[in-house]
C-alpha cells in the first residue's frame, strides 16, 4: 500500500500529550515516540489505554514480533515521521482509468 | 433460508442457553482478522491501510484457536485482508473444523482455486467459503478497483462448488447501486450453485479511500426495498430474515456491537468490527471494560447512526428471533414462505 508522504512530523508544543496520543493513534504511518531519557522509538502506535490508572501506549516496532509498552509518564513527545497509506486517493486515479478504457472501448464495459 | 439444518440447530441452542444462562451480552460470531494484508485495495475498504511492516504480520494459528477458545462463539468468520494469504491457512481452518465451529473464510477468491488445487482445504459442512462479489462484472471490478477480478471468482467459485465445498457470497452496496442488476447479479449468483447470499451496506469508513458513496440510512431503506420486496423463489440468503427486513425499513433494531467480536493482531478490537477505539487484552476485558452504552443509534454516537452493517445488526436480529415468541414466529414464516 503506497501512501502519501508525512506531514509535518513535529507536533505543537503546546498540544497536551493525551490529545497527541490520541492523534498518533488515529494515524496509520509509523510514528516516532521520544522518550524522556531522549530516545527515539520507530513504530505503529497499535493502541494507548488512557482510561487506566497508569496509562499506555503500544508501539509495534519493525522487526519486533512483540509491541513495546510505554507510559505515558516516559513519552516527551510522538512525532508524524511514516506516509500515511491511508492518505491519497486511489479509486480516483481508477475511476480515471476505467473512463479512459471505455472511451477507447466505444462504451462501458458490462457483466 | 439456506443454512444447513445442523448450522441452525447448533445456533439456535447457544442462544437459548445464552437466553437461560440470563447472559445479557453474548458473541454470536467471532469476526477473526489473522493478517491485513490483501491482493487487492477496494474502494470501500478502510481496513488495510498500514505500514509494510504491519502488513507482514499474521497472527499464528495458536493465537487465533486461543482466541477462538476464550470467545466461545459457534461461528468463526474470518476476514482481513485476504484470509488466503496466510501461510498456514489450512491448519487454522482444519483445527476450527476438528473444533466443530462453523466457519466463513471470507476471501475475494483470486487464490481460491490454486489453494484448492493443491488440496490446502477439505470439503466440510462446518467450512464455507465466502466469497466477496459486490455485483455483476462491472460494479465489482469498479468495487475492487481491478478489472478481471469477477471473471475469476466466478471461475474459483464454480471450481469449489463442484468439489463439493461449501459456498457463499458476500456483497456490500454502495449509493447508487442499480436494484435491476442488484437483481440479476443475485440470479447470476445462484445460477453458479452457491448456497447463500449475504448483503449489507457499506459502512463509512474512516480510512477508506471512496469516501462519497457510502449510504445514508433512509437511501439504504429504498435501496433494499426496491431490491428484496419481490425476492425470486430461488433467492437464498445466509442470513437472518428478520436483518433483511431490518435493512428494507420494515424493523428497527439496535446495534449489538459485541455480537460478533473482533480479534485482530493488535488484540480484541473496542467496540466492534467497524470502529477501532482501542484494544483489549483479553475477549474478557473486551466484555467487561467497553463502554458499551457509547455505541448503537440509541447513544447518539454520530458514526453510528448511519450504520446498518450485519456485523451489527445481524446478531441482533437473532437474537430478537429467540427473545421472544413474536420474534420466532416472524422468522419462521419468512423463512417459510419466502417473503420479506
Amino acid at each position: 500500500v503506497s501512501g502519501e508522504p508525512a506531514r509535518d512530523g513535529a507536533p505543537d508544543a503546546s498540544e497536551p500529550l493525551e490529545a497527541l496520543v490520541e492523534r498518533a493513534f488515529d494515524y496509520r504511518g509509523d510514528v516516532t515516540v521520544v522518550t524522556i531519557d531522549g530516545e527515539e522509538l520507530v513504530g505503529f502506535l497499535a493502541n494507548r489505554n488512557g482510561d487506566v490508572q497508569d496509562p499506555f501506549v503500544q508501539l509495534l516496532e519493525s522487526g519486533r514480533p512483540d509491541p513495546r509498552t510505554l507510559r505515558y509518564a516516559e513519552i516527551r513527545t510522538i512525532r508524524f515521521t511514516g506516509n500515511d497509506p491511508a492518505a491519497g486517493n486511489r479509486h480516483a486515479t481508477w475511476l480515471g482509468r476505467r473512463a479512459e478504457v471505455d472511451r477507447s472501448a466505444g462504451g462501458p464495459s458490462g457483466a | 433460508m439456506s443454512v444447513p439444518l445442523s448450522q441452525m440447530w447448533t445456533v439456535s441452542t447457544y442462544v437459548l442457553r445464552q437466553k437461560l444462562r440470563g447472559r445479557q451480552r453474548y458473541p454470536l460470531v467471532l469476526m477473526l482478522e489473522p493478517l491485513f494484508r490483501c491482493n487487492l485495495a477496494c474502494a470501500g475498504c478502510g481496513k488495510i491501510q498500514y505500514p509494510a511492516h504491519v502488513l507482514r504480520r499474521h497472527l499464528t494459528v495458536a493465537q487465533c484457536l486461543r482466541a477462538v477458545d476464550e470467545c466461545g462463539a459457534p461461528m468463526v468468520s474470518i476476514p482481513g485482508g485476504e484470509p488466503l494469504l496466510h501461510p498456514e491457512i489450512g491448519a487454522l481452518i482444519e483445527a476450527l473444523v476438528a473444533r466443530r465451529k462453523y466457519v466463513y473464510l471470507c476471501t475475494n477468491a483470486l487464490l481460491l482455486k490454486e489453494k484448492v488445487d493443491a488440496g490446502v482445504f477439505r470439503p466440510s459442512r462446518y467450512l464455507s467459503f465466502s466469497v466477496h462479489m459486490d455485483g455483476l462484472r462491472e460494479e465489482h471490478d469498479e468495487a475492487v478497483c481491478r478489472d478481471g477480478v469477477y471473471d475469476r471468482a466466478v471461475q474459483a467459485i464454480r471450481e469449489a462448488v463442484a468439489r463439493g465445498f461449501r459456498v457463499t457470497t458476500n456483497t456490500t452496496l454502495f449509493d447508487g447501486a442499480s436494484p435491476s442488476r442488484v437483481r440479476r447479479f443475485f440470479d447470476a449468483m445462484m445460477d453458479l450453485g452457491v448456497e447463500g447470499m449475504m448483503v449489507s451496506p457499506g459502512y463509512s469508513y474512516a480510512k477508506a479511500p471512496d469516501q462519497e458513496h457510502f449510504l445514508r440510512r433512509q437511501k439504504a431503506h429504498r435501496l433494499f426495498s426496491a431490491i428484496l420486496s419481490r425476492p425470486a423463489r430461488r433467492w437464498r440468503f445466509n442470513q437472518s430474515p428478520l436483518f433483511l427486513q431490518f435493512l428494507m425499513g420494515k424493523r428497527d433494531f439496535e446495534c449489538t456491537p459485541w455480537g460478533m467480536p473482533t480479534y485482530n493482531i493488535f488484540g480484541w478490537q473496542r467496540p466492534c468490527y467497524l470502529l477501532q477505539e482501542g484494544y483489549a487484552a483479553t475477549f474478557e476485558e473486551l466484555m467487561a471494560s467497553t463502554g458499551w452504552e457509547r455505541y448503537g443509534r440509541k447513544s447518539g454516537n454520530p458514526r453510528c447512526q448511519d450504520c446498518m452493517v450485519h456485523s451489527g445488526y445481524e446478531a441482533s436480529a437473532v437474537d430478537h428471533a429467540f427473545g421472544s415468541w413474536r420474534g420466532f414466529v416472524d422468522t419462521v414464516v419468512t423463512t417459510v414462505s419466502g417473503r420479506l
